[in-house]
């Protein structure tokens, strides 16, 4: 028989390298004569899609395209020092550190400008759809290739170097005490099984997973991030298992060692929650780890849903649910 | 806030050169007169290395050198404490690298790895980590502590006997997690050359060249300033690209040899070459009064380390801090423990210490709610954190905590089909 069942997981996570370990990011800008841009950090962009991130960012900031910046990273000889890709920290942290740098690059811009347009205030003027001017004035504005070019002609340079770090402070190393990271993500996921009672095996038919990212730079990268997470938390949960004889590795090959393919991922319903986080740019907080952390759960509380068997070592396989489900037989028959 | 280019989906600029199969991975990357490198691993999990006989495989036609321990500068790398030896004399797992083989050509260079004799003198091993952490146990790194526990963080909040006398639902339950693979799809490769400027460069896929700069640059004894890490595209990584695996090998063959080394991973060699998710055993004890309010946890957490340190310590120290789940308890008891063993190393991966504690408390969630005879969400709705919620480690969340959003979109769908 195939019995259904349904199961929640919740997860949160500490983004951050955490405990009061220095947690810098860096980055380079500079605003070019045509009004583009290019932001060096050493932020590797791992395929999760950092780079895009800091173009939307910088773009956001310079009232650009994001095809208006060209970000290049992670090479020692050119780019400063930010961090590891790990910790859930390079759109939160590296982010910030951008955001840092184009700001200050443009100040220097807001400045020359402000003179231009006789603004006593940089306050005063805003950067928009490839544009510079006077707010509140759509009759008072240039082209910032422009302005870029004037500033420059006159010798300003537009370039800037920034840090950003992340707030965090070691735990008292006898109670654990502290506030040990910041910011924390949230997450929720529910899976649909069905397990069949004759074999063991469990199939995933939907996942449904929403995500706090506090606000989505880019909507189609955290889904594809929560789908990633999604895959791999079912691997985890059903599939993976390195098996160790005296410290070797008997399966070290994907055809024995199995992580799900496209068959074994089931139709992912992605959402997101957007809650600012006041100290993320844009409010944006980190999503890579997160995205897989309640899967595990999700899917074994709803194999005790279809199949009422409590799985306690991962992974769930098939034949830890026989056994299990052979062992409640037994209870039941004595009672 | 309104934002324009924000919140957009924008697409990514490395995307068609992906679809199109131009993008440059390190394993595509080639210079001519290069060499290939080949690793040789140990099989055994605990030796010392006596002696290594390269006579054999110098002999080979087309080998160019043979380098083991004795050639590196600074034989040690690490990302918390310098731990792993970059060339190993002494064996503390399966797959440790022995020797590395610089050829014309791979199959040359593989040909000759098998020629390379390694004598070891064979030491007693532990594989349990329960085991390990017997202080008669001999310990693995009496240089770093004096027993198999590298750490030990305890969280201790309230009053347990207070926070039990108010249970009247108890759970008590042991759980378990694996060993499991990062299994990201391109195995480590690499190419490393001194350039014309007589800095060394490496071509690789990390997830932080600084860091790799800096530990060539300490092994080799050259200046930060002489080494140069660029990235290429990276094929998934997961956290197993934060130690260094194939990176100083690399470059040490090319500062020997003065020719341009390159170096590809196979699966197998891939699996021995970089980091795992720490299996963990969790004894968890849960307590929730009749209204369905989490009253007291005890929580002991013990993680198989492997045989380097990597990342343990932050790893075992994220599944204390996070054992609670996302949910308020009054009394706490914490104790997760980081232990040496012989088997491969454990290190970050995906989740990091939190993804394991994930499987036991959200477990304990459901079978309190069964014995209240409430809904597995209703007895996360009664818990979870909210603004102004305090942790176990007493951090009070301050602000953006919108766990209520998240359960409030998912409550619409926990339905079910019919069974067949």
């Amino acid at each position: 028989m195939k019995k259904r069942g349904i199961g929640i997981g919740c997860a949160w996570y500490g983004t951050g390298y955490g405990n009061g370990f220095p947690d810098v990011s860096s980055a380079f800008v500079e605003i070019h004569d045509d009004g583009s841009a290019t932001v060096l950090t050493g932020a590797v962009d791992v395929g999760q899609g950092s780079n895009s991130i800091y173009a939307q960012i910088a773009a956001e900031e310079l009232g650009l395209e994001s095809q208006d910046i060209c970000v290049y990273s992670a090479d020692t000889d050119v780019t400063p020092d930010s961090g590891t890709t790990a910790a859930t920290r390079q759109t939160y942290n590296t982010g910030n550190a951008v955001l840092k740098a184009v700001r200050q690059a443009k100040s220097r811009l807001l400045d020359y400008a402000a003179r231009e347009f006789s603004c006593p205030t940089i306050e005063g003027i805003e950067l928009k759809a490839g544009y510079i001017g006077i707010k509140g004035d759509p009759s008072r504005r240039m082209p910032l290739a422009d302005m870029v070019f004037k500033a420059r002609l006159h010798g300003q340079r537009l370039i800037s170097a920034e840090s950003s770090t992340a707030r965090s402070t070691p735990v008292d190393l006898e109670t654990g005490q502290g506030a040990p990271y910041w910011p924390y993500a949230f997450g929720s996921q529910m899976a649909e099984v069905e397990v069949d009672t004759e074999t063991g095996m469990v199939s995933v038919l939907k996942v449904v997973a929403v995500h706090d990212v506090g606000k989505a730079i880019n909507p189609t990268q955290v889904e594809a991030q929560i789908a990633g997470g999604v895959a791999q938390g079912l691997g985890y949960a059903l599939l993976e298992e390195l098996e160790l004889q005296e410290g070797r590795i008997k399966n070290p090959a994907l055809s024995s060692y199995l992580i799900p393919t496209a068959l074994d991922v089931p139709n992912i319903e992605a959402f997101f929650v957007e809650e600012a986080e006041e100290t993320g740019p844009f409010g944006a907080k980190g999503l890579g780890e997160p995205a897989m952390l309640p899967t595990v759960a999700a899917v074994i509380n709803a194999i005790d849903d279809a199949v009422g068997v409590r799985i306690t070592s991962l992974p769930a396989t098939p034949e830890k649910i026989l056994h299990a489900l052979a062992v409640k037989k037994e209870e039941l028959a004595k009672k | 806030m309104n934002t324009t280019v924000v919140g957009s989906r924008v697409l990514r600029e490395d995307a068609w050169g992906k679809v199109f199969g131009q993008t440059k991975f390190p394993a595509d990357v080639n210079l001519p007169d290069q060499i290939y490198g080949v690793v040789v691993r140990s099989p055994y999990p605990h030796a010392r290395v006596r002696e290594i006989s390269i006579t054999q495989a110098m002999e080979m036609p087309g080998v160019v050198a043979v380098l083991s321990a004795k050639d590196v500068p600074h034989n040690s790398h690490g990302v918390l404490f310098r731990d792993q030896p970059v060339l190993a004399d002494y064996i503390r797992m399966v797959g440790d690298p022995v020797a590395v083989v610089g050829a014309e050509t791979l199959e040359i260079a593989r040909a000759a790895a098998k020629l390379v004799q390694v004598d070891y003198e064979l030491m007693p091993a532990v594989f349990d980590p329960e085991e390990a952490m017997l202080p008669e146990v001999l310990p693995l790194h009496p240089e770093l502590c004096p027993t198999n526990i590298l750490y030990h963080m305890p969280i201790r909040r309230g009053a347990m006997d207070k926070g039990w006398a108010l249970a009247d639902v108890v759970i008590e339950q042991d759980y378990r997690t694996q060993h499991i693979d990062h299994a990201f799809l391109q195995p480590e490769a690499l190419l490393a050359y001194v350039d014309e400027r007589g800095h060394m460069v490496v071509q690789t896929a990390t997830q932080y060249a600084h860091y790799d700069r800096g530990e060539i640059a300490h092994a080799l004894g050259l200046r930060f300033s002489q080494v140069q890490v660029k990235t290429l595209a990276v094929g998934g990584a997961f956290g197993g690209r934060e130690d260094i695996s194939l990176q100083i090998i690399a470059a040490l063959m090319a500062l020997k040899t003065l020719r341009p080394v390159k170096m590809e991973n196979t699966r197998e060699e891939s699996f021995y070459s970089h980091s795992k998710r720490h299996p963990m055993r969790m004894h968890y004890k849960t307590g929730a009064s009749k209204d369905g309010k989490l009253v007291a946890m005890e929580a002991k957490i013990i993680g198989d380390a492997g045989a380097y340190a990597s990342w343990s310590i932050n790893v075992l120290r994220k599944s204390a801090v996070h054992a609670t789940g996302p949910y308020e308890i009054p009394n706490v008891s914490i104790d997760s423990y980081a232990v040496f063993t012989n088997n491969p190393f454990s290190g970050a991966m995906r989740g990091f210490g939190a993804a394991q504690t994930v499987l036991a408390y959200e477990s304990q969630m459901d079978l309190l709610a069964k014995e209240l005879k409430i809904s597995p969400l209703e007895i996360r709705l009664r818990n979870h954190f909210r603004v102004g919620s305090t942790t176990a480690t007493g951090q009070v969340l301050t602000s953006s905590v919108p766990l209520d959003q998240c359960l409030a979109k998912i409550a619409p769908y926990l339905q079910k089909g019919e069974d067949t």
